[in-house]
């Protein structure tokens, strides 16, 4: 099996780590994992903000890019819900959207794994939910599944799928609502120290704030988690 | 003119319809998507169980009365911690308490006789033919059923009433309340802050 | 009601920053419903509930013309006088004439969002009417003379300790006074204003076709003593309100109450098909009747082919209660009557885009309004809508749209992207703080820590 991974925007420049682990764990799921080069943005900043004929361009873009992939796999929510939810209404073709997955719903519901190792044993982690991954694709129990497979415990957070604040442009058009936003994520988190999402969008908001209330808490991909889970590693 | 106005809304509505595919509808709501009408303990399979369970939910009050004789005895026995009542037109004399009328603004207890019920909602179904003041004014509102008149729904009850409509049928669920003081709840803020159903017949299920 | 929706963006900053009880009790009062609401529905197909429901608000709405008809003859043959009203102004001009042929005095009011877009206090006010609101949170907002923050509660956002200050100073209560004490209060003031009053004015949840039917759903009773204890009862609905057939009443109601409170039905409902009185050979009740149809813009919503859907609102509140961004500063930064999510795609159709911007992109468009919409508006397709225009007709940052022009030319062309990742990450500190957009960003959370190499280049390198 052959999977094209797109990294997206924010994965190339920020979770390059991430998006590493995301290419070993498919590898060492015995999925070959290409990565055509001439990938960019899916175009969602520029769908979300209104801006539609710049949205399309991306997409058009996009669209060409992976052509001729079999699956394209992304380490993001967001981005695989630009691709499966919009590109069918914008580009006026199904055709992307039934090759697209994000990792998890991936190795869940197309590699039909759920046992990738123990190496989250004794871990305590609180899951964050990015939105469009929830509602826009349905994704919400294939990573949870996986991480407690993997040994780790994932604590019950009773806002863990209210919406982080970040939005895309929101975030700096109306500031202050969004880190009021983020402020209530991090206020209602149960006693744990490491925050997992499949959205880098998510993690830079969380992350973002969390750092500038000098809250001790880690942030880390949902990717790069669940590599640790089959690594295996203390 | 209003006339003028009538005729350009109505245009601009047509209008706007024009080129729009309609939507038929659906007809009646599918049974799987029903609300429930059994509400509190499942294995009570009487629709005045069920009723009962809901309305003092809510937090009114249920008496069930085996027949007119028992209906006197506790009313007689209910009454008397009121000083006045305001009874509406019609009910009838054996339901009527044995204590000095008042109008309906200086009663302490007003007395109604429900034109139906719906266990579904726990709703008790009054008609203004009766008068509306004595349902409304005093700060305790005592309203008879006949067991016969409860139905499970309140499609049910709504529809026993359909082709002869008062000038308004209300439904009372509860005692008045309120929570828009600090998210506080609070009884009796305009509406009788205490609703008593006394049902009458239908023998006593348990 | 004036609208100040160009200014969300200062007035939430504002409810933030200088008066966070605001945030605290509308987090507080919305968790609730939240909670309350999905209990509601926990045993319930609320899909195929939804699926049915959305089905006859088009339909109603898809055959509007016929339904408004047919209520209105059935409301006339009943004695009901039905009104016409295209605007504010129509309106006013038909309680004027009310006013005048009936030497109306005293006004008492039940809640009616309706009432606000017409700005009809002020205008009874300027008549030498004396209006009094009657649901006990208008009736707290109307002695501080603010407009309503939340289509259901409208003093969400004021606490406890708030309304005993405004009780102490307004009607003397004790400074300490438990919430039951201030409700007696407010309840003995406002029980002798229905009882002296001439005219009592309603909205409409809905209007049944069939039966020429006007339904009201309350909690206190004071809409049914509005609607009861004076002689002429006034009811404004909008046009969009029609439900079809008596049969669809008891569902509606029910879900609308569901949604709204978590209730299976609200405590009081009226079903008012005509007057009572002599008029209505009744005991009591009001002699006249009158219902105003109202457009106000809703024939502009119904027309356009892209938001239409947003008339099947049944006004419970559910999306606001649910909605994120709602919850950080309740309804007054919206600037207008509706606010949260259907405030956002219900405004721009009302009073116009230009007015109302901001308000469609007041939002992360996580969809969680969506899934609590009893009658299925899709809120965030809707949503997107108003923002697509608003960059058609250049509503929004010129420096916004450049960017994302930049943005889009990098993106078509992979070098080129590459090199601007690159470049961007030399950005220094000092910068990140002051451009724009990026300093909204790093006034309130650090900046993302930029890895040392792409992933594109680690690939080149080979991941092992």
């Amino acid at each position: 099996m052959r999977v094209s991974l797109f990294v997206t925007c924010l994965g190339d420049r920020f979770f390059a780590d991430a998006a590493a682990d995301a290419v070993r764990l498919l590898r060492s799921l015995d999925v070959d994992v290409d990565f055509p080069p001439n990938q960019t943005c899916c175009g969602q900043p520029a769908w979300n903000a209104g801006h539609v004929p710049e949205a399309l361009d991306m997409a058009t873009h996009t669209a060409a890019v992976f052509a001729d992939s079999d699956y394209v796999v992304l380490p993001s929510g967001s981005c695989t819900a630009m691709l499966r939810h919009t590109y069918p209404r914008l580009l006026d073709s199904p055709e992307l959207a039934e090759r697209s997955y994000e990792l998890a719903e991936f190795i869940v519901d197309v590699l039909k794994v759920i046992e990738i190792g123990r190496g989250l044993e004794g871990r305590q982690i609180a899951y964050h939910h990015g939105c469009h991954a929830l509602r826009e694709l349905g994704v919400e129990q294939q990573p949870v599944r996986l991480l407690e497979s993997a040994g780790a415990r994932v604590v019950p957070w009773e806002m863990d799928q209210e919406c982080c604040g970040f939005g895309g442009l929101f975030s700096v058009k109306t500031p202050e609502v969004s880190v009021a936003m983020a402020d209530r994520k991090l206020d209602t988190l149960p006693d744990v120290q490491t925050v997992v999402s499949a959205d880098g969008g998510c993690l830079l908001q969380l992350e973002g704030r969390a750092r500038r209330r000098r809250m001790p808490i880690r942030f880390r991909s949902l990717a790069s988690t669940l590599w640790e889970a089959r690594r295996g590693s203390t | 003119m209003s006339g003028d106005a009538r005729a350009r809304i109505l245009g601009r509505v047509r209008e706007a319809n024009r080129d729009r595919e309609p939507v038929s509808h659906p007809g009646p709501l599918p049974e799987a998507a029903e609300p429930p009408a059994r509400f509190g303990d499942p294995s009570r399979a009487d629709r005045v169980g069920a009723f009962e369970d809901r309305l003092r939910a809510a937090g009114g009050e249920v008496v069930r009365l085996v027949d007119e004789d028992e209906a006197r005895q506790w009313l007689k026995e209910f009454a008397s911690g009121f000083e006045s009542a305001s009874v509406c037109a019609g009910v009838p004399e054996a339901f009527q308490p044995a204590i000095p009328a008042a109008p309906p603004s200086g009663a302490m207890l007003g007395v109604s006789a429900a034109v139906g019920a719906a266990a579904q909602t726990g709703s008790l179904l009054l008609s203004s033919r009766e008068g509306r003041r004595p349902q409304l004014l005093p700060p305790v509102h005592l309203v008879w059923v006949q067991a016969q008149d409860v139905r499970l729904t309140l499609e049910e009850a709504l529809d026993t009433c359909r082709q002869d409509l008062p000038a308004v049928l209300a439904l009372h669920s509860g005692p008045s309340k309120s929570a828009d003081i600090g998210q506080i709840l609070v009884t009796g803020v305009h509406g009788p802050g205490r609703i008593v159903a006394a049902i009458v017949g239908g023998g006593r299920e348990r | 009601m004036e609208v100040r929706s160009r200014d969300y963006r200062e007035r939430a900053r504002h409810i933030i920053e200088d008066t966070p009880d605001v945030r605290e009790a509308v987090t507080a009062a919305t968790i609730t419903f939240v909670e309350n609401r999905s209990k509601a529905f926990a045993d319930l197909d609320a899909e195929a509930l939804s699926r049915w429901a959305e089905q006859v608000k088009s339909h109603a709405l898809t055959h509007l013309g016929d339904y408004l008809e047919e209520a209105e003859a059935r409301l006339v043959e009943r004695g009901v006088h039905v009104h016409w009203a295209e605007t504010a102004s129509d309106v006013h001009q038909i309680f004027k004439s009310i006013v005048r042929e009936n030497d109306v005095q005293k006004v008492v009011k039940a809640k009616s969002m309706l009432s606000e877009e017409l700005a009809l206090n002020p205008f009874l006010e300027s008549c030498g009417v004396e209006v009094f609101e009657t649901d006990l949170g208008e009736y707290i907002i109307q002695l501080l003379g603010e407009p309503p923050s939340h289509i259901v509660g409208p003093s969400i956002h004021k606490s406890l300790e708030d309304t005993r200050v405004l009780f102490h100073e307004r009607l003397g209560t004790p400074r300490d006074a438990s919430p039951e004490r201030l409700a007696a209060a407010a309840r003995d003031l406002l029980r002798g204003q229905f009882l002296t009053a001439d005219l009592g004015v309603s909205g409409g949840n809905f209007l049944v076709a069939e039966t020429g039917s006007i339904a009201l759903i309350e909690n206190e009773g004071n809409i049914r003593l509005s609607t009861s204890v004076p002689r002429i009862h006034v009811a404004l609905v909008g046009i969009e309100k029609v439900l079809p057939r008596w049969t669809d009443l008891p569902t509606f109601l029910q879900i609308t109450s569901k949604s709204a409170t978590g209730q299976p039905v609200g405590t009081f409902v009226s079903i008012i098909q005509g007057p009572g009185g002599a008029a209505g050979g009744e005991p009591d009740g009001p002699e006249e009747v009158h219902v105003v149809l109202v457009d106000n813009g809703r024939t502009r919503l119904l027309a356009d082919p892209e938001v239409w859907e947003a008339l099947r609102c049944v006004r419970c509140g559910a999306c606001l209660n649910i909605c994120p961004v709602y919850r950080q500063t309740g309804g007054h930064a919206y600037g207008y009557v509706y606010s949260g999510p259907i405030g956002a795609i219900t405004n721009p159709g009302l009073v116009g885009l230009e007015e109302t911007w901001p308000l469609p992109f007041a939002s992360t468009a996580c969809g969680a309004c969506k899934d609590v919409c009893p009658v299925r508006i899709p809120i965030p397709d809707l949503l997107h809508v108003w923002r697509r225009r608003a960059v058609e007709r250049g509503l929004t940052s010129p420096e916004e749209a450049s960017v994302l022009r930049l943005w889009a030319s990098a993106a078509t062309r992979a070098r080129l992207f590459g090199w601007a990742e690159n470049l961007a990450a030399l950005v220094p500190d000092w910068a990140l703080r002051r451009l724009p957009m990026l300093r909204e960003w790093t006034a309130g959370r650090e900046p993302p820590r930029a890895a040392g190499q792409t992933f594109r280049e680690r690939w080149d390198e080979g991941i092992e």
